[in-house]
């Protein structure tokens, strides 16, 4: 009953307070049949979010139907949610950095990186990413992108349009390397832009 | 990723190209130990993974496939009714208190 009063005032869809309201219920049946609208109000936003880090829609899937089946076992987490970024931000910290750490745990024992290391490349601290909703990043790259000089602004469209750096060359009529060396320095600088966005905001 | 002593620069792109690509597990295969140890040590590399990755979310997220929601729901449902069942299932205690072996002293001892 506590739980329902709270979810009251959420500010996300019906659709997700219905699933999150039956999230909370004991019964473990009850909490399966919930699941559903839970799902389909969610999925899109959670698969988006994994496709951060793994960029691959196959094991998005895999690595989010275990998300999902921990959530119905352990939902506790979310009885406080109140709002759609807090609930991404809750399951990205204390569901989904689980399963992606595992998705290469097994991998770790032919691998020069350290174990810590790989924990912050695959999965790594609460940071803007998840602080910021799809729709709002969308807005900031671009903005932070119209303020790149054009060789630099037209090496990142180029690869976001899915080029290989030699294309990118090839297109430039410069070599692979100071491609390589052009998006380094552009990628510092759209991180110098978006530390300060985050100051401001 | 042919490269062997890769500097950061290429590491970084090779890292971003890997993401937007779906392969990470190559990549990270890919690494060599001074390569490694080099992206540990990197502030700079650490940094940039980020932005990287936003690029990837905001620029590749939305063409991906987005597969069918209902067939989805339903492996949801089929791998919360496998944990169910475990759940459900006698624990290996109780269990093999039930299928307890009988040893031979107490084969003999019940025989007398």
């Amino acid at each position: 009953m506590q739980h329902t009063r709270k979810n009251k005032g959420l500010a996300v869809n019906r659709r997700l307070r219905k699933g999150l309201k039956g999230l909370m219920d004991p019964d473990p049946e009850r909490r399966r049949r919930a699941m559903e609208s839970f799902v389909r109000a969610t999925f899109e936003s959670f698969i988006r979010c994994l496709y951060r880090y793994l960029g691959n829609e196959v094991e998005c899937e895999d690595v989010l139907e275990d998300v999902y089946a921990d959530i119905w076992e352990n939902p506790e987490r979310l009885c406080n949610v109140t709002s759609d970024r807090e609930l991404l931000r809750t399951v990205y910290l204390y569901y989904m950095r689980k399963r992606l750490r595992q998705v290469y745990r097994r991998l770790n024992r032919n691998l020069h990186l350290s174990q810590e290391g790989l924990k912050r490349l695959v999965a790594p601290e609460i940071g803007i990413v998840e602080l910021l909703s799809q729709e709002e990043l969308r807005h900031v790259l671009r903005r932070m992108i119209g303020r790149l000089k054009a060789r630099e602004r037209r090496a990142i469209e180029l690869w976001m349009e899915g080029m290989s750096n030699r294309a990118i060359a090839n297109e430039l009529k410069t070599t692979v390397g100071a491609v390589k060396m052009l998006k380094f320095r552009t990628i510092l600088k759209l991180k110098k832009e978006l530390r300060n966005y985050n100051r401001k905001d | 990723m042919a490269d062997i002593n890769r500097t950061i620069q290429e590491l970084l792109v090779d890292y971003a190209e890997a993401l937007r690509d779906g392969s990470i597990p190559v990549f990270l295969k890919s690494l060599t130990r001074e390569e490694a140890q080099r992206i540990t040590s990197s502030r700079e590399f650490w940094d940039a993974t980020e932005t990287v990755r936003i690029l990837n979310g905001v620029g590749f997220a939305d063409k991906a496939v987005t597969p069918n929601v209902s067939l989805f729901i339903s492996r949801v449902d089929a791998k919360i009714a496998s944990r169910l069942k475990k759940a459900r299932a006698p624990s290996r205690e109780r269990r093999g208190v039930r299928a307890k072996p009988v040893t031979k002293a107490e084969k003999t001892r019940k025989s007398i």
